[in-house]
């Protein structure tokens, strides 16, 4: 009796871990399935490609734009045998019709921090449009560190003028006179300040305050404007509370009256019911303690 | 039927006794009057005594409203005894003898008694010995064999005593009184400072002063101005009578110190 049982379990087990590892494999094939749809291997495209002296900047996967859309991506990274990079990039049949064979592909940077992206800058419509295996013209679009490389190299010579103005002997005589000028300047603001010096002193104080008024004017009307903004706004907001619930007040003044009146009663209640009457002692009206003293008559 | 059934029924029978209990019903003028008087006492305690006085007119016109005869007592009498302390003493002794007099109504003998006895001290207040000695002898007539205020009217009695120089008799009256206010502060202290005086006009310094350091330890812990400056002059007195003229004069100076800020 119990040999045809365990027969039977056997049985079972096998059966459910054969579907187990069909769901597994379903699911692995499935995720195989949505890999493949991801790198296109179900879509229909064109390879072309395009050669760069280095490959600085691409990689595998990299996304394809043509207009602002995705239209395809790079496949493969080679180095040829002359040392250049060539690239190949897969693109969507349905864009194709629309790149010439005279576009460009050009890597950009989508932002300043965005990630690089190979985009194709259209050619004439009038020519034949790319094939399997057309050759784009390459090139690399301006990133910010050849922006700033273009900026500095303008800057230099201009730079290279003005160390050749400064260091000519017009400019530092000019510069001594100026020096002289303002120490004969300091010396008489000296005198001035040995004759009236609390005047100076009372000066220097106001023109310091008049300074850090002037700087410090401006913030607090500023603050001031947000402040009173803040508070007009506050106001609003109030006077809306005070319009909304003013029908309100009355009756809630009324609730919480009655609510009160209800909790004395309850406590009363309580306090007078059997079990707490003991706790609670009512007050009385109670009498002063008669006092026998009578002061003594003065002698 | 079990033990336990039987315990069940019989503790069921008690919780439903104690149910039946009926509380005594009180209008809320009635506590209304209740919470002025009890604001009056509170008053009172801190010194407040024309505070003290509203409170208890309120209270007692309410009382009046509703009839309420023992309030109507207790509050007359209140007024009475804050009316008396603030000098009022024509005030005093209208209230009292409206209490007193009062034919309509009935008051319990107990507040008639200490009506009597107010009425008593104001007379010896007055000097009036004879005056004092007739309602002395009426609070004792309206105070029964339980009454809280006996040692009050020995006190008052021991006054007498003393203002007629008997200082046996006060002495005498105020020992007694000392038994019967052993355990109301007030009254002892009071007992105490009138025994030392009679102790004094016996010329029993010693003893006197004993007496005396007794009422004053009790005067302070009630904090009353008064009574500390009266055991402090009493003291002077026995100071001087043991020929002790500084510890007299610093008993004179402390007096007049306490005298110096009117708290009574």
């Amino acid at each position: 009796m119990k040999l045809p049982n365990y027969n039977q379990r056997l049985l079972t087990i096998e059966k459910r871990t054969q579907r187990f590892m069909l769901g597994a494999v379903g699911v692995m094939l499935l995720v195989l399935l949505m890999i493949a749809a991801k790198q296109d291997y179900f879509s229909r495209s064109t390879a072309i490609y395009f050669f760069t002296p280095n490959a600085q900047g691409l990689s595998k996967g990299m996304a394809v734009k043509f207009v602002g859309f995705k239209v395809g991506s790079v496949q493969e990274i080679n180095m040829e045998p002359n040392a250049t990079v060539r690239v190949r990039v897969s693109l969507d049949d349905e864009y194709v019709h629309l790149i010439g064979q005279d576009a460009k592909a050009r890597l950009v940077k989508e932002s300043l921090v965005g990630e690089s992206v190979v985009e194709i800058i259209p050619g004439s419509q009038q020519v034949k449009q790319v094939t399997q295996n057309s050759v784009l013209e390459f090139e690399r679009g301006q990133d910010t560190s050849t922006v700033v490389e273009n900026l500095a190299a303008q800057l230099q010579p201009i730079l290279s003028d003005i160390h050749q103005i400064t260091s000519s002997g017009d400019i530092q005589q000019t510069l001594k006179n100026l020096n002289q000028a303002s120490g004969n300047f300091r010396e008489t603001v000296n005198q001035f300040t040995q004759v009236g010096v609390n005047s100076n002193k009372a000066v220097t104080s106001l023109n310091s305050s008049l300074e850090t008024l002037d700087k410090a004017v401006p913030k607090l009307m500023d603050k001031a404007d947000k402040t009173l903004d803040n508070v007009q706004s506050a106001t609003t907001d109030i006077k809306k509370i005070t319009n909304d619930s003013a029908g309100e007040i009355p009756s809630l003044v009324r609730n919480a009256n009655a609510l009160v009146q209800d909790g004395q009663e309850t406590l009363g209640g309580v306090k007078r019911s059997w079990l707490l009457n003991s706790l609670f002692t009512a007050p009385e009206e109670q009498s002063l303690p008669v006092d026998g003293y009578v002061a003594p008559t003065q002698p | 039927m079990g033990a336990r059934s039987t315990v069940s029924i019989l503790c069921s029978l008690v919780l439903l006794a104690a149910c039946g209990t009926v509380d005594e019903v009180r209008s809320a003028r009635q506590e209304q009057a209740t919470e002025f008087n009890q604001r009056g006492q509170r008053a009172f305690q801190r010194g407040e005594y024309q505070a003290a006085a509203t409170l208890y007119e309120q209270a007692l016109q309410i009382d009046v409203a509703i009839e309420n005869e023992n309030g109507i007592a207790i509050n007359t009498l209140n007024l009475a005894r804050v009316n008396q302390l603030l000098g009022k003493t024509a005030l005093t002794q209208r209230l009292l003898d409206h209490l007193l007099e009062d034919k309509a109504l009935h008051y319990a003998p107990a507040h008639l008694a200490e009506a009597a006895v107010q009425k008593a001290l104001l007379r010896l207040q007055e000097n009036d010995a004879a005056g004092a000695t007739l309602w002395a002898d009426k609070a004792a007539a309206w105070c029964e064999s339980d009454c809280r205020i006996a040692g009050v009217i020995d006190n008052v009695r021991a006054g007498i005593a003393l203002r007629a120089n008997d200082a046996d008799k006060a002495l005498q009256l105020s020992e007694r009184a000392l038994a019967a206010n052993r355990d109301v502060p007030l009254e002892r202290a009071n007992a105490l400072r009138l025994a030392a005086s009679a102790r004094l006009l016996k010329n029993e310094p010693d003893a006197a002063l004993r007496l005396l350091e007794e009422a004053l330890v009790i005067d302070k812990s009630l904090g009353l101005p008064e009574k500390i400056r009266q055991d402090l002059l009493l003291s002077a007195q026995a100071h001087e009578k043991l020929g002790r003229a500084e510890q007299a004069a610093q008993c004179r100076d402390r007096a007049a110190r306490i005298a110096a800020t009117a708290l009574k």
